[in-house]
Parts: structure tokens; sequence; C-alpha cells
């Protein structure tokens, strides 16, 4: 597997108080990669990082096989960036900022952009101060796209955007994924989001990362089991537990790394697996946020 | 839409930023010269036409002054608001960035050059002019080109810096001026201010062009 990203020991400490420690990430090349964490665990920090707009304090970043920051003139050429908020100048109009836009990138496909604008309904002669945050955040996705990137790194895009414009939002960067077989490194603390997009998860908390896996793989191995006789259940599980709580008499246990032939496990042990619940990504968020913070 | 050169693209931006207050100081470049002739003509003999004149000239001064501190500091207004992350996204090194930044400005400072000196040259060839004196309309032009682009420079290179470097150079003009007051106070005979005045005012220093006199009519 080639990475599109990957970082190996990646740290930063802006200033008291949080830190990105130790950081280890490794976007697969044509995955679609949700970067979830809650408000303030460091996502925009970290895609800064890896964008070289922030320069890094040790470890190594490699995006699209050049080290970064040094190759970040090659890299900004192959990368579609739409950042947490809006970076565009206001006193420039739609048509005016995409001219400059175009500019600085050799693929730039004028025609889609334009027909981009017309499927947004964005006014060329609008200021860029006068549009709404929906508006702006199309404008901001047609920008990315049309210059035809090898990867596209969103932070938080669709943030504050109403159902509608989100929708066509997403549908335009799907289009484009897969017509191009792009990357995309998508962060976002709306789960069910990345839930119905995403092919690969990494889950970070605290500027730790606190799972990186297959989106398939994190939605199946997150299970909640319903259990009697807890008492009489072997030592060692075959998997990760990360929360246990008391509930009607036996045990409620969420589990990471369930499959169905670990059911043995408790027959093993003498113990009685009732039930094994299929949790949502956002539960399975919820949960694997609670237990990594209660390891902390 | 055709693509523009990178050049070009960040020209127009600069252009949308500074038009206004451009195109006032080009005006203003334009009138000086009109209007010292105008308040100069009929002067009873040629050292009171030259010292009419004279009144006028410390605007060229300050107007080569205006236009490098204002197209310097707008040049990087708007990266500085948008913390430079748009700017930073754009696939180019930083300093082929401000290059471009720059030179666009210098650009755009050849407006109000070209204002001075279409009217520089009228009044040269003006019959209000006496006949014993001369007019100097391209030394005029080259020197408030000059004093603008040491102006432009100045501030570009001030602007282009973080907050904190712009702070900790405002953070040293008013610690020099407290401490030239305070030793004052205290009866010294050191005058900080008078030093570095001079040191930047008097030849070579680097503020001398805007020093002395600026004569578009003289003997």
């Amino acid at each position: 597997m080639t990475f599109a990203i990957e970082t190996s020991d990646l740290q930063f400490r802006p200033g008291r108080g949080f830190e990105i420690s130790n950081l280890n990430m490794h976007v697969p090349s044509g995955s679609l990669y949700g970067f979830l964490g809650p408000n303030g665990a460091g996502k925009t920090t970290t895609i800064r990082l890896l964008l070289g707009l922030t320069p890094k304090q040790s470890g190594t970043i490699t995006v699209l096989g050049r080290s970064m920051p040094a190759g970040s003139v090659e890299v900004m050429a192959r990368t579609g960036y739409v950042p947490e908020r809006p970076h565009l100048y206001p006193t420039l109009s739609v048509d005016e900022t995409m001219r400059l836009h175009s500019a600085f990138h050799a693929r730039w496909d004028t025609t889609w952009a334009e027909e981009l604008q017309r499927q947004f309904n964005l006014v060329g002669e609008r200021r860029i101060a006068s549009l709404s945050k929906g508006e702006t955040g199309k404008l901001m996705m047609l920008l990315a796209l049309a210059q035809q990137p090898e990867l596209l790194v969103l932070d938080e895009p669709t943030d504050g955007l109403d159902p509608v414009v989100r929708r066509d939002v997403l549908e335009a960067l799907l289009g484009y994924v897969s017509s191009h077989s792009a990357t995309v490194l998508i962060s976002s603390h709306l789960v069910h989001e990345l839930e119905r997009i995403c092919d690969w998860i990494a889950v970070m908390d605290r500027g730790r990362m606190v799972a990186e896996l297959p989106m398939q793989e994190f939605k199946d191995g997150i299970k909640r089991l319903v259990i009697a006789d807890v008492a009489r259940a072997a030592a060692e599980p075959p998997f990760t537990v990360l929360a246990r709580k008391q509930s009607n008499g036996g045990e409620q246990w969420l589990v990471r790394g369930w499959t169905n032939g670990m059911r043995d496990y408790f027959a093993r042990g003498g113990g009685t697996l009732r039930e094994v619940i299929d949790l949502d990504l956002e539960e399975g968020f919820v949960e694997l946020l609670r237990s990594f913070r209660g390891a902390a | 839409m055709t693509r523009p050169s990178r050049w070009r693209a960040l020209l127009e931006t600069q252009w949308k930023w500074t038009r206004g207050i451009l195109l006032l100081i080009a005006l203003t470049t334009f009138a000086i010269p009109l209007l010292s002739l105008r308040a100069s003509a009929g002067a009873r003999d040629d050292s009171i036409f030259i010292s009419s004149m004279q009144a006028w000239a410390v605007g060229y001064a300050f107007a080569a002054a205006g236009v490098g501190l204002l197209i310097g500091v707008l040049s990087w207004s708007y990266d500085h608001r948008l913390r430079h992350v748009y700017a930073l996204s754009l696939p180019i090194e930083r300093w082929r960035y401000s290059l471009m930044r720059f030179t666009g400005g210098l650009a755009l400072i050849a407006l109000p050059v070209a204002t001075l000196f279409v009217s520089a040259e009228i009044v040269a060839h003006s019959s209000l002019v006496p006949p014993t004196l001369h007019a100097y309309p391209v030394a005029l032009t080259l020197r408030f080109a000059f004093a603008a682009l040491v102006a432009y420079s100045v501030f570009f290179a001030i602007s282009s810096a973080t907050a904190r470097t712009a702070g900790y150079i405002l953070g040293a003009i008013g610690l020099a001026f407290v401490l030239n007051v305070v030793l004052r106070a205290a009866g010294s005979r050191i005058d900080l201010l008078g030093y570095v005045s001079d040191v930047l005012l008097a030849t070579p220093g680097l503020l001398a062009v805007f020093g002395g006199r600026w004569m578009l009519v003289d003997v």
C-alpha cells in the first residue's frame, strides 16, 4: 500500500496546554480518509503541519512522496486545500478570485470551473465579502476541485452549511474523486457525514491519534456485548475491552476488534453472551474517545 | 476566461486594493506643479518666483512618502488580515511571491510618477515661467520616483514582517523618543532624535532624498 500522506513521530507544541504528540498518520493513496475528532483535538493544526503552513518541531512528514515542508511548492501545486476558515480576499469578486487562483495552477480546468460555478449558483460579480457562508464554502470547494489536484485536504468543509449546500458540495467532491482517483483527507466532527463517504477513518483527540483503520473494520469491530455470568469469563479476551458497566445483573462491554468467531471465548469460560449490539460510527467514536480519555 | 500570468494576477489584486488612494495621489502629483506655477505666476522678480515655487516643494516629498507608505502597507494588508493562509497555500516560493508583490507595487507607483512628469512638462513649456529661469521636469520626476521607491521599499519591508516584528520596530522608535525626552529633561546635551534624523536625512543617509530643495523651476 502506498500513502499519499505519511507522518512519523510528528511533534508540535505551540504553547502551554496543547501539543501534537508523536503523531503517526498514514493516508492511503486513493482513499477517502476521514479525520475525526472533537473541537480542539488538533485536526486543523495537524493539517497545517502537513501542508507546511505551520513549521513542525520534530518528526517527518511526507506528502505525495515529497518531504514537507521542503517540498511544499510542488505539493501545493498538486493539492487542493479548503481551510477551516475562509481565506479568500474579501474585496475580490467571485470571477476575480477564480482568475487569481487559475493563474497559480497549471492544471486549472476553466470549463469545469465555469460549470461548477453555474451548478453552485455563484454570481461572478458578487464580492467575496458579500457571499453567505454556504456560498463561500462552495467557492472554496470549486477552487480546490478546478485545479484538478491529486490530493484534496478539506478542513471541516461543510461545517455550518445547510443540508442542501452540504449535499451540493459533497456531490461535487465525490464526482471528482470517482473520475480522478484522487486522495481525500477530510476533517470533520460530523460523524455521520464521514461515515457516509469515507473508506478510512482516523480519530484524533488531545493532539494524539486514537485510532486509524479502514472504516468497515472500525464499524464492524466496535460492538456492545451484553453478558451474563461475567465472573466466570476467561481472563484474557481476544479483543480489546474499551469500557465495562453493570447492567441488569450482568455487564455491558464495549469492545473493539470483535469478530463472530470470538463467541467461543465466553463459552470456554462458562460465561453467557446474550447479545452483540452493532454500534454506529458516532456511538463507536464517542465510546472510543471516552475510553481513550479514561486511560489517559 | 483566460488564465493570466501569476504576476499580472497579483498586480490586479493590488490595483483593486489601492486604486482609490492611488488615483488620489496621482491627481495630487499632477496638481502640485500646476498649482505652484499658478501661485507663482506674476511674481515681481525671479527670486520671488523661485521662493513661491519652493513653498510648494514640500508637497513632492510628502506625496512620495505617502505613495510609498500607502502602497507598501496595502500590498500586504489583506494577506495579514487573512493570516497569509491563501498566499501560503499557493504553489509558489515565499520569496518569489514577495518579489511579485513588490514589483507589482512598483508598477502602481509608476502612475503618480507619470502624472507628475506630465504636469511638470506642462509647467516647463508654460509661458508663465520667466524666460531667465530653467525648468527641470525630468530631474524632479526622477527624484520623486527615487524618493517614492525608498519610502515604498521601507514600508513594504516593515509591512511584510509579522505584526510582532512591526511592533518591535515601532517600539524601538517609541523608546528612542521617550529616551530623548528623558535625556533632555535631565539636562543632557545628547539629542538622540536629532542625531537619528541627521543620520537618516543628511547625505548619504537612507532618507536623504527627502531632504533639501525639490525645485521644478530654478536658476
